[in-house]
């Protein structure tokens, strides 16, 4: 049993260089190298210089973007492996610092969002930069806002408000709304959002969830405005309703006869059917 | 040129030329020190990583301009409970400069070097605000052996743990070997083949050993101005100022549940539960209060201050509570004189601060920025309890603490 594990080791490890040989290779194509750092991803921590030979794959612009990319996920799996990983830790951070300003736009962000979730003060200054000034911006405006948020002590409500103010698109204005979903002073816009029915629907699930983590007790006021009103929509007062139920001070709620008729009236007719679902439980529970 | 208390809003640029005019200028060094305090105006409303790039520039001022012994109580902090690279190297090229090395460092470089080891990355000292996008020059780990090898022979207490580094798998990585053996060769002296047994002669100077400091009653200042300050706890419930601290002494600890240091917060908040069970333990929980008090009380409502302090094991009750401040929160930032500052409504950067409150609410111990010993604390509670009861009464009813 032991010679067999110790063959199957032995064989892995050959199979492991074999694959990182392949990889390294110039002279092979692009998918025949991809294919190879695929089959032994863990293969750059056996020995330095199949790590150094990655590394400088990640870098090289001149290597084809799909090589450096699959050299960039081997190199971010075999980082979770904190203790094996430590000796190439400082090598592997310059290059995705160095790497954040390539000339690839999904390589950039890859590497942005590894950095981010190190909170790497490098990476949130050069998206920073970028939403202060787009000539600067290394990635559209909403994913520099998606990677902030990542870090709550990140510098970037005031950016945040810009552009919910004046939203470049749809999409960065909804990130915009979830990364101040994290700052306490932000309620009275969320309130805003939340009572505008003119808003789009997610930019509201986003208001009333975060509105319910800053302040419990408001959102809980607007949760009762809401179910009561059956011409918002069936997801927002789904949401809720979910809010009263899990939150709510259960002996008002049992009392509330106009909200228990509006959660009835929920129940049934065009109400889609887990919305129906989630009436049916608020009824079973508070029903006299 | 602009003082340095003037420096609200100033640019990082113009911040950096002011850090280096001052510790050009013998005359005005000591302002440096001033610029560490985490509640200067000057890191009011900045991003977290800026103030780390700010904070790191003052460090390394201090590292050409010499460490004094005010200035030492930083670095050491950083040291112990930083995990921040950047910082952490700097404070250790910034220990180099204090005017002599002493034994007491040694402990605070290798629990330096356990936090960040597997943090390590490549700094750049090189200008302000640089990041290194190359991996050829220093790191934390780097600048912390460099330190090792500084303390020398002082260093004689911590050269097992020294040796260990250099262990293959468990120890540091072999592009360190050159800095370790370095680092071992002069805490063992060129000619010895044992270490040499740590020198008695050089004490750290008073502000390393002594992590407290105390007031007498009379210098005390009165609670007053924030005795009406409405405080809500963990359950909701509201409490003033006065009515929950006064009348008993109590042990009061900061903290925020978005504090993202596990050596900071949280370990306060697990400690401050071991200070509780201490209490219990020798009968005085009810005659000594504990409270936790949130930086972030925006943030920090009753049901995560609960969940918070139940996860670390904190006891809950009328004479034990998680605390924010309802109203009037920049008021008790003012009486405790905290060492926190905020972007928008987040803290950006704190020290570790726990007071002992004496029967008036009124500051009677401090402990700041170093990790305070929960059996110190309890202690030093004690005695502040028995403040003007005569001791043969203090002997019956509050019997000796157990070492246990």
């Amino acid at each position: 049993m032991a010679k067999k594990l110790k063959t199957a080791k032995r064989t892995a490890k050959v199979s492991s260089r074999a694959a990182m040989s392949v990889a390294k290779n110039a002279g092979n194509t692009a998918k025949q190298r991809v294919a190879a750092i695929a089959s032994a991803p863990l293969a750059v921590i056996e020995n330095d210089k199949d790590l150094q030979a990655m590394l400088a794959v990640l870098v090289n612009a001149d290597e084809p973007i799909e090589v450096r990319l699959a050299a960039l996920q081997a190199l971010q799996a075999a980082s979770f492996s904190v203790v094996s990983f430590e000796s190439a830790r400082g090598d592997y951070v310059a290059a995705l610092r160095k790497a954040a300003t390539d000339p690839n736009k999904e390589l950039r962000q890859r590497v942005l969002g590894i950095l981010m979730r190190d909170k790497d003060g490098f990476a949130q200054k050069k998206l920073l930069d970028g939403l202060k000034d787009p000539g600067k911006a290394l990635v559209p405006p909403e994913k520099a806002l998606q990677l902030l948020s990542y870090d709550v002590h990140a510098d970037a409500y005031e950016a945040a408000r810009e552009i919910v103010k004046k939203p470049p698109n749809v999409v960065a204005k909804r990130e915009a709304l979830r990364l101040l979903a994290a700052d306490t002073k932000a309620a009275p816009l969320f309130e805003k959002v939340l009572r505008d029915k003119k808003e789009l629907r997610a930019n509201r699930q986003i208001a009333a969830s975060a509105l319910h983590s800053i302040d419990p007790d408001k959102f809980q006021q607007y949760a009762r405005k809401i179910v009561l009103d059956k011409s918002d929509f069936d997801d927002i007062r789904a949401t809720s309703l979910v809010a009263l139920q899990q939150f709510g001070d259960d002996e008002a709620l049992g009392k509330d006869k106009a909200l228990l008729k509006s959660v009835k009236g929920f129940s049934g007719g065009k109400t889609q059917a887990k919305y129906k679902q989630t009436a049916k439980q608020f009824l079973s529970r508070y029903k006299p | 040129m602009q003082h340095a208390a003037a420096t609200h809003a100033l640019p990082e640029p113009q911040f950096a030329a002011l850090v280096d005019a001052l510790a050009a200028d013998p005359a005005r060094r000591d302002e440096l020190n001033g610029l560490l305090r985490e509640d200067h105006s000057l890191y009011d409303q900045r991003g977290a990583a800026t103030v780390v790039r700010m904070r790191g520039w003052v460090l390394l001022a201090l590292a050409r301009a010499g460490v004094s012994d005010a200035a030492l109580i930083f670095v050491l902090e950083e040291l112990e409970s930083g995990l921040d690279p950047y910082l952490v190297a700097a404070a250790a090229r910034a220990l180099r400069s204090y005017p002599s090395p002493s034994e007491t460092f040694a402990p605070f470089v290798m629990r330096a070097l356990t936090n960040i080891r597997y943090r390590d990355e490549p700094i750049s000292f090189e200008s302000y605000g640089e990041y290194a996008v190359a991996a050829t020059g220093t790191s934390p780990v780097r600048e912390l052996l460099a330190t090792l090898a500084w303390l020398g022979p002082h260093a004689a207490g911590v050269l097992d743990e020294v040796r260990l580094l250099r262990k293959q798998g468990s120890g540091l990585p072999a592009k360190f070997r050159v800095d370790i053996d370095r680092a071992i060769q002069a805490i063992r002296g060129p000619e010895r083949s044992d270490p040499p047994a740590a020198p008695a002669c050089c004490g750290a100077p008073a502000t390393v050993v002594e992590r407290t400091s105390s007031l007498p009653p009379n210098e005390r200042c009165s609670c007053a101005p924030i005795a009406s300050t409405l405080l809500q706890d963990h359950d909701g419930a509201t409490i003033t100022f006065k009515e929950f601290f006064t009348g008993q002494p109590t042990i009061v600890a900061f903290f925020y549940t978005r504090c993202d240091n596990p050596l900071k917060c949280s370990l306060t908040v697990t400690k401050l539960a071991r200070v509780q069970a201490s209490l219990q333990a020798q009968g005085l929980a009810e005659r000594i209060h504990t409270a936790a008090i949130t930086y972030d009380p925006g943030f920090d409502l009753p049901e995560r201050l609960r969940i918070y302090g139940k996860d670390r094991g904190v006891r809950l009750g009328a004479h034990h509570r998680m605390l924010r401040a309802v109203e009037d929160d920049d008021a008790l930032r003012e009486y405790f004189k905290l060492g926190v500052n905020f972007i928008e409504s987040l803290v950006n950067r704190h020290r570790i601060e726990v007071y002992i409150l004496d029967t008036q609410g009124r500051v009677a111990v401090s402990f700041e920025r170093i990790h305070w010993d929960e059996q110190e604390v309890v202690a030093r509670a004690v005695e502040v309890l028995n403040e003007g009861v005569p001791t043969e009464q203090t002997g019956q009813m509050f019997p000796a603490l157990s070492d246990s």
